[in-house]
């Protein structure tokens, strides 16, 4: 999950970022978002993509035909569910005890 | 009064809101043991993240709970003596600083003496918040994440937290959006939307109280969930802003020497700086994103970036309106271009990033706060109750959440007396909000978010700020003409250049921002 994404005006890596960030990891029975990627594949505009600041959607803008989603290194914000137009994102936090933790905030 | 029920209050969310209010409900007698808080952060403070410095002085009136708060809590990092706004555009940098002597709080100035402001990192503020909080008897219980209210003769095994907020598998796009619950009973789907609320559901286990208290926070799932808010405005991005901040160690002594900081005393934090910008850096990634995704063409990114003094860090982020995001720019990236602009990069220099994080703004104002604060035996505050404002040159939010916590713990604690948890009596606490300074901010300026979400701002005002400062201080053998007629000038050269800014800069144009401008 460290693919180098190329932008218009330098390369950046955000997930140097999350690296930083300690998670604990949920199972995937718990995820707190799922994601029905199949209502995604006639989204033009792939907001979750581009509104996500931690790269858990990768769709187009890395090449790829079909969502790819992972909860893992998400940071909790919720702007993927007010960004998604399909109705293709059920969102909650995750478990008690699971999930970011902030040392700074 | 019930003595059938496990607590008097259960307040969910152990952030500047919660905590205030469980602070003033000891303060106005409440016992500790009658107090629970639940936070779904363990410890406390790990979900919560701000820009982030807290003005205001709310926290004075709280010194009983939280003694000599600005010394000892180890979140509070400098008090703000010097703050900075402008506008940055690719090419200038224009920005306006004043360094005040009254914001040293230590006498001897004409205006009011006072410190107002400190830079926080929340994660530590908070823990210690609760740390005092719990040697005053109060119940904290971190790692909690409530899924469900319970409300009174509802079997909560009836319905499922995710049955809440999730898409319903028939829903539709945008305004006709439908959500599973909306396919439940009818009955039940009326209890969860108006019966009486008494307690919280955590992992199928229920725990009882008089009032619940929902300070949980700008992603506020419970307030939608439970029909405070209306679920068709659940999935609006309008008028939230999403936050994604950095921090930054660079060590004390560099900060210091960097940013003018006095080092502190025994009676007062070191001193920092706060910044804010408008931003118009992202023509070029626009352009590009525009040309590779013409579905949001035309789309200009409006953001803010801010830059704050920590002890031996720094907080720097941008703030973006949701609404106003095209396809084809990573919010990431924003941040990223906002870190290299070249009036930022020197400031960040040599420091090492320690920290990346994001939050939701819910900024809306006004405009789409819940439409209800008050249950019968629940009130919302905080950010879940969209108390936030901002016109640009003050950020507030974590003080209207302290103050917020405050009215509703005294209005609680006469309900406790009384033993009514009515909406009826519940609501003097939305009479008393309505009354309070926060309020009386977020009505007189409701139209700053107009003003705020004006393309004006995000695209030529910087810009043309920046040229202006520009030619009015430059000296390169040119004549010299007057700031009116180089106003002028500068304005027709800028309409030259593309329709869009034609438009933007003309007459009625001009009005309209000026309108709304003077009403900040």
């Amino acid at each position: 999950m460290s693919e180098k994404t190329k932008l218009g005006l330098f390369e950046y890596d955000v997930k140097n970022g999350l690296g930083l960030i300690s998670y604990n990891v949920d199972e995937h029975e718990h995820a707190h978002i799922i994601v029905d990627t199949k209502k995604c594949g006639d989204c033009d505009s792939m907001m979750c993509v581009w509104g996500c600041p931690a790269q858990c959607y990768m769709f187009r803008d890395v090449g790829l035909d079909e969502m790819k989603f992972q909860y893992e290194d998400c940071v909790e914000c919720g702007t993927c569910f007010l960004m998604c137009t399909d109705g293709a994102l059920s969102w909650n936090h995750p478990r008690g005890g699971f999930g970011i933790t902030y040392a700074y905030g | 009064m019930d003595e059938e029920v496990d607590f008097d209050v259960i307040i969910i969310g152990c952030g500047m809101a919660g905590m205030a209010c469980a602070a003033q409900l000891l303060k106005e007698g409440v016992e500790g043991d009658r107090i629970l808080v639940v936070d779904r952060g363990e410890p406390i403070g790990a979900k919560n993240l701000s820009g982030g410095i807290l003005w205001g002085r709310e926290l004075d009136e709280l010194e009983d709970i939280f003694p000599n708060w600005e010394m000892d809590n180890p979140g509070i990092e400098r008090y703000i003596n010097h703050k900075k706004i402008g506008f940055l555009s690719s090419e200038d940098a224009f920005i306006m600083e004043g360094k005040f002597a009254s914001w040293d709080g230590i006498g001897g100035t004409e205006e009011p003496s006072m410190r107002t402001g400190w830079s926080v990192l929340r994660a530590k503020t908070d823990s210690w918040f609760a740390e005092k909080l719990e040697e005053a008897g109060v119940f904290i219980m971190p790692g909690i994440k409530i899924d469900q209210l319970h409300i009174d003769g509802l079997d909560h095994t009836s319905y499922t937290a995710r049955d809440l907020t999730s898409p319903a598998d028939d829903a539709g796009k945008g305004a006709a959006q439908k959500w599973r619950i909306d396919n439940a009973d009818p009955e039940i789907i009326n209890a969860i939307r108006e019966g009486r609320i008494c307690g919280i559901v955590q992992d199928g286990e229920v725990m009882t109280s008089n009032v619940v208290v929902i300070a949980e926070g700008s992603n506020s799932i419970l307030t939608r969930s439970y029909a405070f808010d209306s679920m068709l405005h659940a999935q609006s991005r309008h008028g939230i802003i999403l936050g994604v901040k950095e921090v930054i160690h660079l060590g004390e002594d560099v900060i210091n020497s960097r940013f003018g900081c006095f080092s502190g005393d025994d009676e007062r934090p070191p001193s920092g700086m706060a910044m804010e910008a408008a931003l118009a850096i992202y023509d070029d990634m626009a352009e590009k994103a525009w040309a590779e995704y013409p579905v949001t063409a035309g789309q200009v990114p409006r953001a803010g970036g801010w830059l704050y003094t920590n002890r031996d860090t720094l907080s720097i982020g941008v703030v973006i309106q949701l609404d106003s995001l095209p396809s084809g720019i990573h919010t990431y990236d924003m941040l990223e271009a906002y870190k290299s602009h070249p009036a930022i990069a020197p400031l960040i220099s040599g420091g090492e990033t320690v920290e990346y994080g994001a939050h939701l703004v819910p900024e809306y104002g006004l405009n789409r706060m819940p439409d209800r604060l008050v249950r019968d035996g629940a009130v919302v505050i905080g950010d879940a109750a969209g108390l936030v404002y901002s016109n640009g040159a003050v950020i507030q939010g974590q003080n209207y959440s302290i103050h917020s916590g405050k009215l509703a713990a005294k209005v609680i604690a006469k309900c406790i007396e009384s033993g009514d948890f009515s909406k009826k009596s519940l609501g003097q606490y939305k009479k008393d909000l309505d009354a309070s300074y926060v309020m009386r901010d977020l009505k007189r300026f409701k139209t700053t978010a107009k003003f705020l979400a004006d393309d004006a701002n995000y695209t030529w005002v910087p810009k043309f700020m920046g040229k202006m400062f520009n030619r009015v201080v430059r000296e390169i053998g040119e004549e010299k003409i007057t700031v009116e007629k180089q106003a002028l000038r500068l304005r027709k050269e800028m309409r030259r250049k593309d329709k869009k800014t034609k438009k933007g800069m003309g007459l009625l144009n001009l009005l309209r921002l000026g309108m709304m401008g003077r009403k900040l």
